[in-house]
């Protein structure tokens, strides 16, 4: 089964938010999906521990640089669709995971900032691209969007499309949903209600599907 | 059909085959900036917090089986020395 890859250098970006909607989103539309927590900070971790695990989910703790690739090989032939969190850090470890993808998730917020520094993941993949002789799919995707889009996301979305990187439509919006998620735990379906759950649980579904849709090679 | 309901065909899903050496991508990255960040654990023996010295002559066979019981026990004739010293601080204590 595939592994996705959810880096960035940036800390803050929205990595582990973004790899537990897809993974509970995953897991809610059928598929065994295995979590690997590579963050010091735990996030994957912490949010396992808050609630319910959802069915057919499972996160590995503490998985270090050394321990990556042989634990990716050692889950990715079972059936289960893996999901990687990295550290929001420049480090081997997350060339090592990038390594064994079959799609990398960039989460970026959309600040010149963001998009400067997640440029370097951009630059790995194709280096480790060339080094690997193979393809690694990456796509980008806007984390803490707005309802109306600022002048400054409008100008980084159209710099990144006029350089052919493939940008996950629908951007997972600001939500109290989304960060409710390390609070309480579990999916957006288990949890308390939240602000717009309805509008939440669109969002995140349509995100997960886009994500589906590169697995399968239907978005190309 | 709402926007949310969709199900998984895994058999639809794609996996490419991949190399489990990680020589070339490390080099890549290191070039990057992507470096290893793991605390690098130092090798060998640690230091002993014995830094006191005694300077002790004694008769050759007490030498020998000094010698001898530190390498039973599996430890430093200063361990016994020091053992030694606890017996005797007690022993003139209760006098």
């Amino acid at each position: 089964m595939p592994t996705v890859v959810v880096a960035s250098p940036k800390g803050g970006a929205g990595k582990s938010t973004t790899a537990v909607l897809l993974g509970t989103g995953l897991a809610h539309a059928g598929a065994e999906v295995v979590m690997v927590d590579c963050d010091p900070n735990r996030s994957l971790t912490i949010w396992s521990k808050r609630g319910t695990m959802p069915q057919r989910m499972r996160v590995l703790s503490d998985v270090t640089e050394s321990e990556i690739v042989k634990t990716i090989k050692n889950h990715d032939n079972d059936g289960k669709i893996i999901i990687v969190d990295l550290e929001g850090i420049a480090s081997r470890l997350v060339s090592r995971a990038i390594s064994q993808a079959d799609l990398v998730l960039i989460p970026m917020r959309a600040t010149t900032l963001d998009a400067t520094i997640g440029a370097r993941a951009l630059q790995l993949i194709e280096e480790e691209e060339e080094a690997l002789d193979r393809s690694i799919p990456y796509a980008l995707v806007f984390t803490m969007t707005k309802a109306v889009k600022s002048k400054q996301h409008s100008g980084i979305e159209k710099s990144f499309r006029e350089q052919g990187v493939d940008l996950i439509e629908p951007p997972l919006m600001e939500r109290a949903a989304f960060s409710a998620l390390f609070e309480f735990g579990g999916d957006l379906y288990s949890m308390p209600e939240q602000g717009n759950m309805e509008k939440a649980i669109e969002n995140a579904s349509l995100f997960v599907q886009a994500v589906y849709q590169r697995l399968t090679g239907d978005a190309q | 059909m709402s926007n949310n309901a969709f199900s998984i065909d895994l058999s639809r899903l794609k996996k490419q085959p991949k190399t489990s050496s990680t020589k070339d991508t490390d080099q890549v990255a290191e070039e990057l900036g992507f470096s290893s960040r793991e605390i690098v654990k130092k090798r060998g023996r640690k230091p002993s917090p014995r830094t006191g010295q005694v300077h002790a002559k004694v008769m050759p066979d007490t030498s020998v089986e000094i010698a001898n019981e530190a390498k039973r026990r599996g430890v430093q004739q200063g361990v016994l020395i020091e053992e030694a010293w606890q017996l005797y601080k007690q022993n003139m204590a209760t006098k």
